[in-house]
């Protein structure tokens, strides 16, 4: 073989090692925000969730909506919401009854994308929502209206939250079935829980209050509003932007993940090594092919 | 020359000195003179021996740091979500050791990858000595060993997950003490003496601390040195080829090239583990929490030398029986005690049922290809997917999310294709074999078939010459390494 | 070292054992390439071999450079990813270094060595048989009761000696694993120490509880349920277990003894997040899938006129994974 061909093999390994561990480097870089500022992601969460809260409201724990979107929220609930649930909420086969159903349970549906359906029938996952926060505030104005009951949308206040609570009380309810990471879990029968990292600390709270699908619910004598704002804070703190000082964090998924990495990328690479650094003795041609 | 008999003034001074208490010169040269095998798989064991002396050096450290004591004391150190908590010394000293102390966390990482590469190591290279048949006569002592080495690697690596005692590895304590438990006539009391009573006790901790820093590290380091000193007692086995025989052994000396090599495999061990280190977050305890035992997280799973076990535990039935009575746990013994048992009784026994079933009892050197032995090819593929399928079976949950499917069906599905597949496998692999072995040049470099037409008009064909760039042309007849007095 | 004693070092081993590092391209010159000459050849590996020193003295420097960032990041803070891929980095580049010097500038053979012989001769298996038997027996060829005697001491003294590696590890199980700290009157707390009243939770809500006095106690720990408003019959004779909804149900699971905190609420399962066993919690949480064998014992849970929640009693069965004498009690 000539040389330069053998030359280019040699180096194609520590290449390889190069690029994988420029690679990494930069993902884990990238992934442990280390240049992006994390408390200016937590200030945002906050000013969504007190945005809409009106100047009489600051006192109480809830977000008050203004009556005055009511009939903004009418026509978006018919050209959104009616087909399943029918112009006055009542629901059909395709939908529940939406009366007295409550703000924060609306809001959260709403909110988190489930709702609207892309189509009717199909099961509910979050999305990118499509609406804003002016027209999902509507829509639950026109719903709440319809009748009384259920949690209002809970006003969530991360100042003066406790993380250190709120990890506790995190690993004691939820990481059961959202894992300790928050990166969520196939339940029985095709039901899942859902990933945390996308949740907004209204969004976090409302779930905790009115525990949409599977989810059970922590009413206020279970949780008091400050352990929900501790457990509030702790997700969008730490749960989503979690301490990866070691590194690219696997998607938070535990030691499957890394058993692969060890036997791929470890055990793989070094069988690699082995095997520029060894002999690879072909079988000794045998003379009788004549 | 001078009096001491060396040319060089250096080796007179200091070489001399020791060769007149050890006989170093001709200890030395004989030695030096050890063959290797250049194969690029007898390397396999040596990524193995090096991530051990890997795990050492970092672990040594991690002692210098870590407190084995289950003593809940509160938390006042760096991580924020974790202050004012009470947690164990165990959990803090090892957040801290992480978080707080400089190179901490490289060296932590380095130890957890080093361990999960040691084990990996461990099995590919007695994969290797399976498929080869390098374990007979007069190896089956050596391939003893070899097995008592992987069970030692294994529990040490349990032992070391278990003791910065955060949530998931206390929940994995937890389970381990079920599975004592279900130990017919004598688990109880067992789970209750290891344990020192009943989980989760404040004694585990440190006892595990003593077997994972203490006992087990020096039975491994015990074992290879006695693993080494048969293999060099024994030498090496070696694939046949030019020039090899029964009686001998071709490669490259100790000294110089096969020191090089392998020291240059070593910086590559230790530098794959640095990088993993440094770069793939490994087990973040501070994410998890301390444990407490009504505390538990989803997606939990032990390391990967221990997943096949939790996925044999998954997938099994519930099968609990009462009889004689008593409570026959079942259903967690035959996943997690018979299982491994069995696994470790039928390697630990397999060179002699090979030997008494395939009647050869004879010395062997010279190590088989896989496909010439097919139905041993067979059967170790078999297991090896029984295996790995366990293994898959360890994550039914993190599957079953990842594909979006229903859990209830990820789970049936493993409990099906760990029975289909290692047959299926088993049987492809024998077919494989056979097929290898009777077709002519498989496995050997394309030549050219020639058709010439003789002047009398006839055709005959012949393979042409190997092309150039064939190894198989080039090996050279190998030449004697011995001075040629010890020869004679 | 002066070229003169280099040379003869050289000239030594090649006598010995054909050492010398010319054997690679002695290897190759072997065999024959037609078109090109012998010198071409000797050429192109000369240039060959100058090429990978190169690369070796490259990877050499590299790794020295490498080994230095190691110590500067230590220095200004020792972030993980700088200082290990300054570490891997650097062994990598020496690794390669030595490989190249092992690969290419050393003697490569193949050298041969032979094999010993590993069964001993007759005569070899006869004097060790001798020296064992008769030399080593001799003492003992006409005192046996002396020998069974310093064998039955050595036995008692391997017995005796055991007792403290075994007895005193750990206090014997006893009843321990048949009862927790429910005892009937028990009041119903958090794991804060809290009481819980009738209507702390919400229909759909759960709780971790604890018997008061006893909260994060490993073997009480139950997971309080209410599952709806009005008591719910789970079994026949559980008539009065579940005021207002309420159901507690042993939090270890009877699989292997994981905390069984997931509550489906819609589906009004359970589900364990170690081995996926699901139980039916209005059927009184009996396994309807994975390796459980056997339902959660579900604690029977009254309300005082403080509007308290209280046990009745203790779990009516042991708690947690099945053992050995869990039937016998």
């Amino acid at each position: 073989m000539p040389y330069h061909k053998k030359l280019i093999r040699m180096l194609l390994l520590p290449a390889l090692l190069v690029l994988l561990s420029t690679g990494f480097a930069v993902i884990s870089i990238y992934r442990n925000g280390s240049f992006a500022a994390r408390t200016s992601l937590v200030s945002t969460g906050t000013s969504v969730s007190t945005g809409a809260s009106q100047a009489g409201a600051e006192k109480s724990n809830t977000v008050s909506i203004p009556k005055s979107l009511i009939p903004e929220g009418h026509i978006l609930f018919i050209e959104n919401c009616s087909s399943c649930h029918t112009n006055t909420g009542e629901g059909s086969y395709r939908g529940p009854n939406l009366v007295g159903l409550g703000a924060a349970t609306v809001d959260f549906w709403v909110s988190t994308g489930r709702m609207p359906l892309s189509q009717p029938g199909i099961e509910a996952v979050q999305k990118p929502s499509r609406l804003t926060r002016q027209q999902t505030l509507a829509i639950v104005a026109y719903v709440t209206s319809l009748g009384k009951g259920g949690p209002p949308i809970p006003k969530v206040n991360l100042k003066h939250a406790n993380v250190s609570e709120g990890q506790t009380l995190f690993a004691l309810n939820c990481a059961s079935c959202h894992t300790i990471t928050g990166s969520g879990d196939a339940l029985s029968n095709r039901s899942f829980s859902s990933s945390l990292h996308i949740a907004s600390p209204t969004q976090i709270a409302e779930a905790l209050r009115i525990g949409p699908g599977n989810m059970p619910r922590f009413g206020p004598r279970t949780l008091n509003h400050k352990e929900v704002e501790d457990i509030a804070a702790y997700v969008t703190r730490f749960i989503q932007h979690p301490n990866n000082a070691g590194g690219v964090g696997l998607g938070g998924v535990g030691p499957v993940a890394e058993g692969f990495i060890a036997l791929l990328i470890g055990l793989g690479g070094l069988m690699l090594v082995s095997f520029w650094i060894g002999d690879r003795q072909e079988k000794e041609e045998s003379r009788d092919g004549h | 020359m001078n009096s001491t008999g060396y040319t060089n003034g250096k080796l007179a001074g200091s070489v001399d000195w020791m060769d007149q208490r050890l006989g170093l010169a001709r200890i030395g040269r004989k030695i030096m003179d050890k063959i290797f095998p250049d194969h690029w798989s007898f390397m396999l064991g040596e990524i193995a021996l090096y991530s051990f002396i890997v795990l050492v050096i970092t672990g040594v450290f991690l002692t210098l740091y870590y407190v084995p004591s289950s003593q809940q004391i509160i938390y006042h150190g760096s991580y924020l979500p974790l202050r004012g908590r009470r947690v164990s010394e165990a959990y803090a000293s090892t957040v801290n050791l992480s978080l707080n102390v400089r190179g901490g966390l490289l060296m932590r990482q380095m130890h957890h990858w080093a361990a999960d590469v040691f084990t990996a190591a461990i099995v590919i290279h007695l994969c290797r000595i399976f498929f080869t048949g390098a374990f007979r006569r007069p190896r089956e002592l050596n391939w003893i060993v070899g097995i008592i080495l992987l069970i030692l690697a294994i529990s040490n690596g349990f032992t070391g997950y278990s003791l910065p005692d955060d949530l998931i590895s206390g929940t994995g304590l937890r389970i381990m003490f079920s599975i004592i438990l279900s130990i017919p006539v004598i688990g109880t009391y067992l789970g209750f003496f290891i344990f020192g009573g009943n989980f989760p006790g404040k004694l585990i901790i440190p006892r595990l601390y003593i077997i994972h820093v203490f006992i087990i590290p020096i039975i491994i380091a015990g074992l290879l040195g006695m693993h080494l000193g048969l293999l060099i007692y024994h030498k090496h086995t070696q694939f046949s080829g030019k020039g090899r025989r029964e009686q001998n052994v071709v490669g490259s000396p100790l000294w110089p090239t096969f020191v090089a090599k392998t020291t240059g495999l070593f910086l590559m061990t230790f530098a794959f583990i640095a990088a993993l280190g440094a770069f793939i977050q490994i087990n973040p305890i501070w994410q998890f929490g301390p444990y407490q035992p009504y505390k538990i997280s989803y997606a939990v799973q032990p390391d990967w030398y221990m997943g096949w076990l939790d996925g044999a535990m998954r997938i099994m039935p519930s099968w609990e029986w009462t009889g004689f009575g008593h409570t026959w746990p079942l259903e967690v013994f035959i996943p997690a005690v018979a299982l491994p048992g069995l696994t470790f009784t039928l390697l630990f026994a397999w060179p002699f049922l090979e030997a008494h079933f395939g009647k050869d009892k004879a010395e062997h050197h010279l190590l088989d290809r896989p496909r010439d032995k097919p139905l041993r090819t067979a059967i170790g593929a078999g297991a090896l997917s029984f295996y790995v399928v366990l293994f898959g079976a360890s994550a039914t949950d993190v599957l079953a999310n990842f594909f979006q499917t229903s859990l209830n069906l990820v789970l049936w599905s493993f409990r099906i294709t760990v029975v289909i597949v290692p047959i299926a496998i088993a049987f492809l692999t024998y077919k494989i074999c056979k097929e290898l072995t009777e077709t002519p040049y498989s496995g050997q470099r394309k030549r050219a078939v020639v058709m010439v037409r003789s002047p009398q008009g006839g055709y005959n064909a012949y393979r042409a010459d190997p092309h150039p760039d064939t190894k198989a042309g080039q090996v050279a007849e190998p030449v004697p390494i011995e001075p040629e007095s010890t020869q004679a | 070292m002066d070229t003169k004693e280099n040379g003869e070092n050289i000239n030594a081993v090649s006598k010995a054992g054909n050492l010398s590092a010319g054997n690679n391209s002695h290897n190759l010159a072997n065999h024959t390439c037609e078109g090109c000459g012998r010198s071409d050849l000797a050429e192109q590996e000369r240039r060959r071999l100058r090429a990978l020193e190169v690369v070796a003295q490259l990877s050499v420097i590299g790794a020295l450079l490498c080994f230095i960032g190691v110590g500067v990041t230590y220095w200004v803070g020792g972030q993980n990813q700088f200082l290990g891929g300054f570490l891997a980095a650097g062994l990598a580049l020496l690794g390669i270094g030595v490989i190249v010097i092992g690969k290419y500038f050393m003697p490569q053979g193949p050298f041969v060595e032979q094999r010993h012989e590993i069964s001993s001769t007759v005569q070899q298996k006869q004097l060790f048989e001798e020296a064992l038997v008769e030399r080593g027996g001799s003492a003992f060829k006409r005192r046996k009761f002396l020998g069974v005697l310093m064998g039955a001491s050595a036995t008692m003294f391997g017995i005796t000696f055991a007792f403290p590696w075994i007895r005193s590890l750990g206090p014997l199980p006893g009843k321990t694993l048949f009862q927790t700290w429910w005892r009937p009157g028990s009041r119903v707390v958090t794991v804060h120490g809290r009481p819980v009243k009738v209507d702390d939770l919400e229909v759909g809500g759960i709780l971790t509880v604890f018997p008061e006095g006893h909260a994060g106690s490993s073997m009480s720990q139950t997971i309080l349920i209410r599952a709806a408003s009005l008591p719910i019959t789970t079994r026949k004779g559980r008539e009065t277990w579940s005021p207002h909804g309420y159901l507690g149900f042993s939090k270890i699971c009877t699989h292997a003894g994981c905390p069984v905190g997931l509550y489906e609420e819609q589906s009004q399962q359970l589900l364990c997040p170690c081995h996926q066993s699901i139980f039916d919690v209005l059927d009184g949480a009996v396994p309807v899938f994975g390796p459980a064998p056997r339902p959660l014992p579900q604690l029977p849970l009254g309300v005082d006129e403080e509007g308290y929640l209280r046990a009745r009693s203790d779990f009516l069965e042991p708690v947690g994974p099945g053992f050995w004498e869990r039937t016998t009690a």
